[in-house]
């Protein structure tokens, strides 16, 4: 007798596996993030895979709740970081959606953050918390960008700003502060940056210090999803359908893209939490003088 | 319905005329609301944590509590601003949206007014004084709009230019200043000091929802 497996479980296994697909890459690259860093450093590093190898281990540590921390709110936000990833890998890279829905998901991650560091009710974590909400500054030229790609493109969904690059090419070289404003948002948010004042090591490990075990696994399976989504957003938005439509190509963009953040990462030190607000707010301005010149002469 | 809209927020599905308040459904209104209202519900639920606060020039570290008193009526504040918060996301109307975020203000005064700690209660005055002074630019550029195009349907500013470059300006500043933006965050965060995990990041929650909305509006209405 023949089994017959309706639609939509092949769907959700699609889903699953691309999920799955998108941690093991965004895994791989902040694996070789780290190499990259520790080699410029002049020392040998941990192999590619330590950050995949650190996230199995926390998943099968035991489980421990500080008496300080507010429940649920403690364990929902370690697994609110899946779910703001998540979605916002299906609504983007499946589903091209707008961008402005992707800025909103991006935006949460704030708040995963700023959950993360309150709820534990470690000093450590508070402190972390409050210097996520003082980064907040590097959010800002990310609306300024939607703002510009949406003059430009006159549409902020990411399917038609892919078509327009096959029409007008890459989007790079027509407005290069916007994805300049972008790129250092992705240099924000990558570890060891020099804008990294969250995880700060004279905070312990900031806004995750209280998160042990599966939390913290949690929490690293996220970041690591979260690094998929925005280099795939970077390659999509700014350079187009040439790298996007090609999965090898857009894998090997992503791996360029590590290399460079990685070099910057390794040979700037990290800045102070004042220091890296004012010069967040400087690209802000450069960005915001651009976005009204294009606003003034369209 | 032939809007831009769908080519900023994703698809349309459709809008209620609830007399001169109408509320539409977009992809990012419909994920922002669940959002609020998820949150709003997780901050009901939530028990506050205690704070650990370590002591200069002192040995030990002081365990801060929310008190049941401090606790409701913060509890209170939180919900209300989950709420408007909510349905900023879904309204159309520029005034009603204005009122959403005044609401919200005077919510996110309310969650941080109930702690006894001079240095909140301080940011919470300067909060409170910037998001005063922001009431003007906000309803005042509502009121410029409504002069100069007769409407402040999100939806009816969406169909034709009018060229509202100014106006969009000026409400951007008042939303800036009742969110406590950058380069008013100064004093917000000093309120995120204050204990009390789950109210204190509905503050935070609020300003962020508010601002990705704001852009849309920005970009919807020209």
């Amino acid at each position: 007798m023949d089994i017959i497996v309706p639609n939509n479980i092949y769907h959700v296994v699609d889903a699953i596996s691309y999920g799955l697909y998108a941690f093991l890459v965004g895994g791989l690259l902040l694996g070789f993030h780290r190499k990259i860093i520790s080699r410029i450093q002049g020392r040998p590093g941990p192999p590619i895979i330590q950050y995949l190898i650190h996230t199995f281990k926390y998943y099968l540590k035991e489980i421990s709740i500080p008496i300080t921390a507010g429940n649920p709110l403690y364990i929902f936000m370690a697994l609110m970081g899946i779910i703001v990833w998540l979605t916002a890998l299906y609504l983007g890279a499946v589903f091209k959606t707008s961008l402005l829905i992707l800025v909103g998901l991006y935006v949460l991650q704030k708040i995963v953050e700023h959950g993360c560091g309150l709820s534990s009710g470690s000093p450590y974590g508070k402190l972390g918390g409050v210097r996520s909400v003082f980064s907040a500054a590097a959010e800002v030229p990310l609306f300024a960008v939607v703002g510009i790609i949406y003059i430009l493109t006159q549409s902020l969904i990411i399917k038609d700003i892919i078509s327009y690059q096959l029409l007008n090419g890459p989007i790079i070289f027509k407005l290069p502060f916007a994805a300049f404003a972008f790129f250092i948002l992705l240099i924000s948010k990558a570890p060891n940056s020099p804008f990294g004042i969250v995880k700060d090591k004279s905070i312990v490990s900031g806004y995750i210090t209280e998160h042990f075990g599966i939390l913290e696994s949690l929490i690293l399976i996220s970041d690591a999803i979260a690094w998929f989504v925005l280099l795939w957003l970077f390659i999509a938005v700014f350079i187009g359908p040439i790298v996007i439509l090609n999965p090898l190509l857009t894998l090997i963009g992503m791996a360029i893209l590590t290399f460079i953040i990685s070099i910057i990462c390794a040979l700037t030190p990290l800045l102070t939490p004042n220091h890296s607000v004012m010069l967040q707010i400087l690209i802000t301005a450069l960005v915001i003088v651009d976005l009204i010149h294009k606003t003034i002469t369209v | 319905m032939s809007l831009n809209i769908d080519s900023i927020a994703g698809a349309f599905y459709g809008y209620v005329p609830f007399g001169d308040i109408v509320f539409y459904f977009t992809e990012f209104s419909l994920i922002g609301f669940i959002i609020a209202l998820f949150f709003t519900l997780v901050v009901y639920l939530t028990k506050p944590e205690k704070q650990l606060e370590s002591q200069i020039g002192d040995f030990g570290d002081k365990l801060n509590y929310v008190s049941l008193e401090e606790l409701k009526i913060r509890r209170l504040m939180a919900i209300i601003c989950g709420i408007c918060t909510a349905f900023a996301m879904l309204t159309g109307d520029l005034f009603d949206y204005a009122l959403f975020l005044a609401v919200i203000g005077i919510a996110n005064m309310g969650i941080v007014s109930a702690v006894k700690k001079e240095g909140v209660l301080s940011a919470a005055f300067y909060y409170g004084i910037i998001a005063m002074i922001s009431t003007l630019p906000l309803f005042g550029a509502s009121a410029l709009i409504l002069a100069k195009t007769g409407t402040l349907s999100i939806l009816e500013l969406a169909k034709n230019s009018h060229d509202l470059l100014f106006q969009k300006i000026i409400y951007a500043v008042g939303m800036v200043g009742e969110t406590g933006i950058a380069p008013f965050y100064a004093a917000k965060a000093e309120m995120f000091r204050a204990p009390g995990a789950p109210y204190i990041l509905m503050i935070h929650l609020s300003s962020l929802l508010i601002i990705v909305r704001t852009v849309e509006i920005m970009l919807n209405i020209h």
